[in-house]
């Protein structure tokens, strides 16, 4: 087991490797994270995700801009790689499965992106359609994975349009399935009006939103089976 | 009192001339839904067909005295001539804009590209220009004709992915500014046939490039010495368009030697104006979708006052025009130029 102090200086390298988009080092510290006995689930939330908001910080201060994020994903995703294996479940209360992409005529996808590995990092399933997907595509997938959110993004306009009926669709299909739409044209108020359950103007707020959402679905099905075994 | 055509109105303007009323005119698409309607062309084929793309771009300045006609509609030309494929969506009822269906650069180690020889002979290059041709027979001396190419940095992105571009633009700058040298040569060859068909004056397009995604630092090391270089090769006018955050890029964006920047609403124009002086030329600034398409004429009305007094050099939109502005919001633009 690592002593207090050590098991500080392996989550701030973490963290720092994050930051400073440096992927050896993320990997280096994941690995001596597993080697010395650091929980995996401290490592990831204490270490990496908390460089990630460090990041965001940035980004928002307009310190960092779009490539420096990417960078800075892929040095997390190169330490998660090494730690995910060893957590049971991600302690976040929730586990879920989302279907993600950037609907049909629209290849705008930084947006789509960012908001991903928001999920990948919390630990969710995350099945990422791409962009310009056909709209029957989202449907197909929800149904095949059993997931419980699907997540549409559209840069314009004329392709948000589109959400509206993957909408329809999905909730004709599964009423229970919970929708998240974003991008730039995209409103709380239109989001409202199409039936969508979520919207969020960033990637942070997207997830914190999305957590909610799947805690509601999850205790719902289970307040349904205490129901039935009472029955 | 209108006592000038709208091509003698643009060319002034260009030469910082004063006009009979303000100009109002883009750089970028602007085919409408009631131009379409009018002739019965879809919009996925009027991309594919000369004749059809020229009727169509032609439609806006006829139907709404708009002050100039812009062709093509889309961004995958030049891309489409290096060798990418292109989806025009030909089955939807939907209006989609043509989009690259399969890049050219899959990976880091594809980046060092041969440009065809008879680039300027491939894609739709042969077509943008016979349809250059018959929108200034169509119309003739009366309405300036401009059309537009990517700037090199959103061309790269067009023929790899933009994440990897993004990134390497930090890790491997030597590399990405070889593809960058390249696609000049080739947006410059294109500009030339344009000019050769006619163009009145030519756009450069680089929304790859602005600060919601690109740091300034970036830019100016990166981006800005191709974009002098392609400047100073052009013939006709030029702008350089940038849309997002641009305030912070102001300088640099006029650095590059273009005759004229443009910015879309995000841009504080009355700081733009303070920071460049009297005679900068500076398009912009109204939003195209939310209140060309989505307003009314209340708004467009008190949108255009405002871009004048913030100190526009002419009213031009932040991006394309969408092709189902309302024609009364239409008409209300042109109506707020005659005061
Ligand atoms: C880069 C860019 C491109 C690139 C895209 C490359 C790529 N792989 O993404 C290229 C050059 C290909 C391109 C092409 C076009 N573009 Co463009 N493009 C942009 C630009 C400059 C930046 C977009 C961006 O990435 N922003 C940065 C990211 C981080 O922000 P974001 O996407 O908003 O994402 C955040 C939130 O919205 C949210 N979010 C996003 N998705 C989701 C999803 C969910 C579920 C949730 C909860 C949240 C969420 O979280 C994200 C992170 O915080 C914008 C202008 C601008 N400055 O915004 C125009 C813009 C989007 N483009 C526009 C246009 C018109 C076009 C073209 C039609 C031009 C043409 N004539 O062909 C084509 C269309 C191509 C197509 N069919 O898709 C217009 C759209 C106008 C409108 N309202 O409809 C814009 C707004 C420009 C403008 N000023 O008008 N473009």
């Amino acid at each position: 087991m690592a002593t207090e102090e050590r098991t500080q200086e392996i989550l701030e390298k973490l963290k720092n490797a994050v930051i400073e988009y440096d992927e050896d080092a993320a990997k280096e510290g994941a690995q001596e994270a597993l080697d010395e006995g650091v929980k995996p689930n401290d490592a990831i939330f204490d270490g990496l995700v908390s460089g990630m908001q460090e990041v965001g910080k940035l980004f928002e201060a307009e310190e960092y801009f779009v490539p420096e994020l990417l960078m800075c994903a892929d040095a997390l995703y190169a330490g998660l790689d090494i730690l995910k294996p060893h957590v049971e479940q991600l302690d976040l209360g929730v586990k879920g499965s989302v279907v993600i992409g950037t609907v049909e005529g629209d290849v705008h996808d930084i947006g789509k992106n960012i908001v991903k590995m928001m999920f990948d990092v919390a630990g969710f399933n995350v099945y990422d359609l791409g962009r310009d997907v056909p709209l029957d595509q989202f449907v197909e997938e929800q149904l095949k994975t059993d997931s419980e959110l699907v997540c549409l993004s559209a840069m314009m306009t004329t392709t948000m349009v589109g959400m509206q009926k993957v909408i329809e669709d999905l909730k004709k299909k599964n009423p229970d399935v919970k929708i998240m739409i974003g991008g730039a044209p995209v409103s709380g108020d239109i989001a409202e009006k199409w039936g969508a359950d979520g919207y969020a103007d960033d990637a942070t707020n997207a997830l914190a939103d999305a957590i909610n959402m799947v805690s509601s679905l999850k205790k719902m099905k289970e307040e349904a089976e205490a129901r039935e075994k009472q029955k | 009192m209108e006592t000038m055509t709208s091509r003698e109105r643009v060319l002034k303007l260009f030469k910082g001339e004063p006009t009979d009323r303000p100009v109002c005119f883009s750089g970028m698409g602007n085919a409408t839904t009631e131009g379409l309607n009018k002739l019965g062309y879809k919009f996925a084929h009027v991309h594919l067909d000369a004749q059809q793309m020229a009727e169509t771009a032609v439609t806006t300045p006829q139907l709404f005295g708009f002050d100039s006609c812009v062709l093509p509609f889309d961004l995958c030309v030049e891309a489409e001539a290096i060798g990418a494929q292109i989806n025009t969506y030909p089955n939807s009822d939907d209006l989609l804009y043509p989009t690259i269906k399969e890049k050219v650069i899959h990976n880091e180690e594809e980046m060092e590209i041969t440009i065809p020889e008879d680039l300027v002979t491939r894609g739709r290059i042969p077509l943008v220009k016979e349809a250059i041709g018959i929108a200034r027979k169509t119309i003739g001396e009366t309405v300036a004709i401009g059309s537009y190419l990517l700037g090199p940095f959103t061309l790269a992105g067009q023929i790899m992915e933009l994440n990897d571009l993004l990134k390497l633009s930090f890790k491997k700058p030597d590399k990405v500014g070889k593809l960058l040298a390249d696609l000049t040569c080739v947006i410059v060859a294109v500009a030339k046939e344009y000019e050769a068909a006619g163009v009145d004056y030519l756009t450069v397009r680089e929304m790859g490039a602005t600060s919601d995604v690109l740091s300034p630092r970036v830019f100016k090391s990166l981006i800005l010495p191709h974009l002098k270089n392609i400047f100073e090769q052009l013939r006709v006018p030029s702008v350089l368009h940038i849309c997002g955050k641009t305030n912070n890029i102001i300088v640099p964006m006029v650095e590059s030697g273009a005759t004229a920047i443009s910015v879309d609403q995000k841009n504080d124009v009355v700081d733009t104006r303070k920071k460049l002086g009297d005679d900068a030329l500076i398009f912009g600034n109204y939003d195209p979708y939310n209140v060309l398409v989505s307003g009314n004429p209340e708004l467009v009305k008190e949108t255009m006052r405002k871009c004048l007094e913030d100190g526009v050099s002419a009213v031009w939109p932040g991006c394309d025009i969408w092709p189902t502005v309302p024609p009364e919001n239409f008409k209300a633009m042109m109506e707020t130029m005659n005061g």
